[in-house]
């Protein structure tokens, strides 16, 4: 198996020049949030991800759209490393994760703690909110602060109360999530990422698997993160969110990035083929 | 006599022989009573390091390591292949070849805690040591079963918070899968209770031991055993009972945690909490 496969290039956008990334900070901290480059990704004989490259700024909100199993969720598994990648490089910040650097240009995977450590400050919410249902909402956010970060325990429920008020649940801090309804349960999941101050917020599909009439209370606790300046990306199949709340919209199909742009270009004008197509069939 | 209706009165009444009276008399006899000590004590201490070994078996089954994950599945395979009185026999012979028979042996340690016949240490540890290891070999399966039922998602979110797979696994899959693992863990208890007897075979003086000495000495066998008997009834139904009430607050916390809030951790595990969340329990499942 020839582990290159074959890359497509991406198409309609010019290709961002890939300068060495800068390890102490670069010029004015200007270091992207996300920098993934050339990233490719096998399940078993199955190529999910042919040479993905992108970047993130910091502040900036990505929304990736695209047909069911283009390698959206894959790729949004790999920025934390849920998923290894085969060839590539994935940079937060400067800092590989998943991997180390060997003298020779190799990598080899990163320690646990490592990873773990880099993970701690990239928060995730995932389409099904995993959230534990053997703890109340408030012991949901709670967990990860006091047992990642042994943070003083009085501290860590002053500020999980506040971020349950902020996503509108601190009636139901002490309600564990079988009591929830879906909407209420990924509000908690967003408070339980938000808990560990995260630099970098990930969303999988996070509103579908919700009835129709509980994905706006989600879709407002998002907006409103990405009005106070978080950086997000955030994998979805609502194209009115994206529009409205993206600074880039990025269209992926057949595990590569066919065309990137501002929401207004993308939806409007879009350029390649495949983008028009797949735009028809959802708007 | 019609022949026929002779065998039959013969059955019932053993030809007379039969002694209540000895029932009577031994079942509240000290070395009896001493039995029934050691057979919960060899019960319950077997069936907390049998649980810690499946434990450990399941991440030796489970680990990335082939060597390791070949032991795991040879372990099991053994353990399950082989008879457990096979195994009893076999250890009580093996401890003399590492030199601890002797030293064991000569250790007083039951008549130190005030028991009037004392029992070998060595005959003791290895009967605990091959309950033990069979009872691990069993519980590897129920363990994986249990947490092979977690979704797979709990570890993940754990892992994207900043856990490493120990915490997540200690914090966040363990606790729920412990639900699981409780009621098949109750009937292997069950089981234990009675599996205990075969240890009577390297004369460790549990109750099955105890009660055949009396019925050598007595030439009543029929009566000491029926003693033993109903002990083990006596056992096996209590902890019947109790796990029926510990199953119960399980399903009724499955169904919905916040019934059983409150607590320590291992008391909203295994359901017996209090009723803060003032969320009224479903009738039948609030006697404490
Ligand atoms: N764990 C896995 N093992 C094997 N194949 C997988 C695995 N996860 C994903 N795939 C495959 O990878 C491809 C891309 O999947 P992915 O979930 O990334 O797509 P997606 O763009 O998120 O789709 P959707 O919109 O349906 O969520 C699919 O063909 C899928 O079958
Ligand atoms: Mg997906």
């Amino acid at each position: 198996m020839n582990p290159q496969g074959t890359p497509q290039p991406p198409q309609g956008y010019p290709p961002v020049p890939q300068p060495a990334p800068a390890r102490n900070g670069g010029a004015n901290g200007a270091l992207p949030m996300v920098d993934a480059r050339d990233v490719h990704k096998y399940f078993h004989n199955n190529q999910v991800l042919r040479g993905v490259s992108m970047q993130v700024r910091k502040g900036e909100v990505v929304c990736v759209i695209g047909p069911s199993g283009s390698g959206k969720t894959t790729f949004l598994r790999c920025i934390n490393h849920l998923e290894k990648i085969n060839s590539g490089r994935i940079y937060i910040e400067g800092q590989l994760i998943g991997y180390r650097e060997q003298s020779d240009g190799s990598l080899r995977e990163d320690s646990e703690k490592n990873i773990a450590q880099l993970r701690s400050e990239i928060g995730m919410v995932f389409q099904r909110f995993n959230l534990f249902p053997h703890m109340t909402a408030l012991q949901n956010v709670m967990e990860a602060p006091i047992q990642v970060r042994h943070e003083p325990r009085d501290q860590v429920e002053a500020r999980a109360l506040e971020l349950l008020k902020k996503v509108g649940l601190e009636v139901k801090a002490d309600a564990y999530p079988a009591r929830l309804s879906g909407g209420q349960q990924q509000r908690v999941a967003i408070a339980r990422a938000l808990a560990m101050n995260p630099k970098l917020m990930l969303f999988d599909e996070a509103t579908s698997a919700l009835d129709p009439e509980l994905v706006g209370e989600v879709l407002k606790v998002m907006r409103q993160l990405a009005e106070e300046g978080m950086t997000m990306v955030v994998v979805t199949h609502e194209m009115g969110f994206a529009r409205e709340v993206a600074d880039r919209v990025i269209f992926m199909d057949g595990g590569v990035i066919v065309e990137q742009g501002k929401p207004d270009q993308i939806f409007s004008a879009p350029q390649q083929p495949r983008t028009q197509d797949f735009l028809r069939k959802v708007l | 006599m019609n022949p026929i209706l002779q065998f039959f009165q013969n059955v019932v009444t053993l030809r007379g022989t039969y002694d209540w009276n000895t029932v009577f008399t031994f079942l509240f006899y000290p070395d009896i009573l001493q039995g029934i000590i050691i057979t919960v004590l060899l019960a319950v201490l077997a069936q907390l390091i049998g649980t810690l070994i499946g434990l450990l078996l399941y991440f030796t089954r489970r680990s990335s390591n082939g060597v390791l994950r070949g032991i795991g599945e040879l372990y099991v395979w053994f353990f399950r292949g082989t008879p457990l009185l096979v195994q009893i026999l076999f250890l009580n012979a093996f401890l003399p070849y590492i030199g601890l028979a002797r030293p064991l042996i000569q250790t007083h340690f039951f008549r130190n805690l005030g028991f009037q016949q004392d029992i070998p240490l060595d005959a003791f540890i290895a009967g605990l040591a091959a309950l033990s290891l069979n009872e691990g070999a069993y519980m590897a399966e129920i363990v994986r079963a249990g947490i092979d039922s977690i979704d797979l998602g709990q570890l993940e979110a754990a892992k994207s918070l900043g856990m490493t797979y120990w915490l997540g696994m200690r914090r966040i899959v363990l606790p729920q899968a412990l639900r699981v693992i409780i009621p098949p863990l109750g009937n292997e208890f069950n089981s234990m209770l009675k599996n205990t007897s075969l240890v009577s075979a390297i004369s460790v003086a549990e109750l099955l031991e105890a009660a055949q000495a009396h019925a050598f000495s007595q030439f009543r066998p029929l009566e000491l055993l029926t003693v033993a008997s109903i002990w083990y009834l006596v056992l096996t139904t209590i902890w019947t009972l109790i796990q029926r009430q510990l199953e119960r607050r399980i399903n009724v916390s499955n169904l919905d945690p916040a019934l059983t809030s409150g607590g320590s951790w291992w008391k909203r595990m295994i359901g017996f909490g209090g009723r803060e969340t003032g969320v009224p329990m479903p009738a039948g499942a609030d006697h404490h």
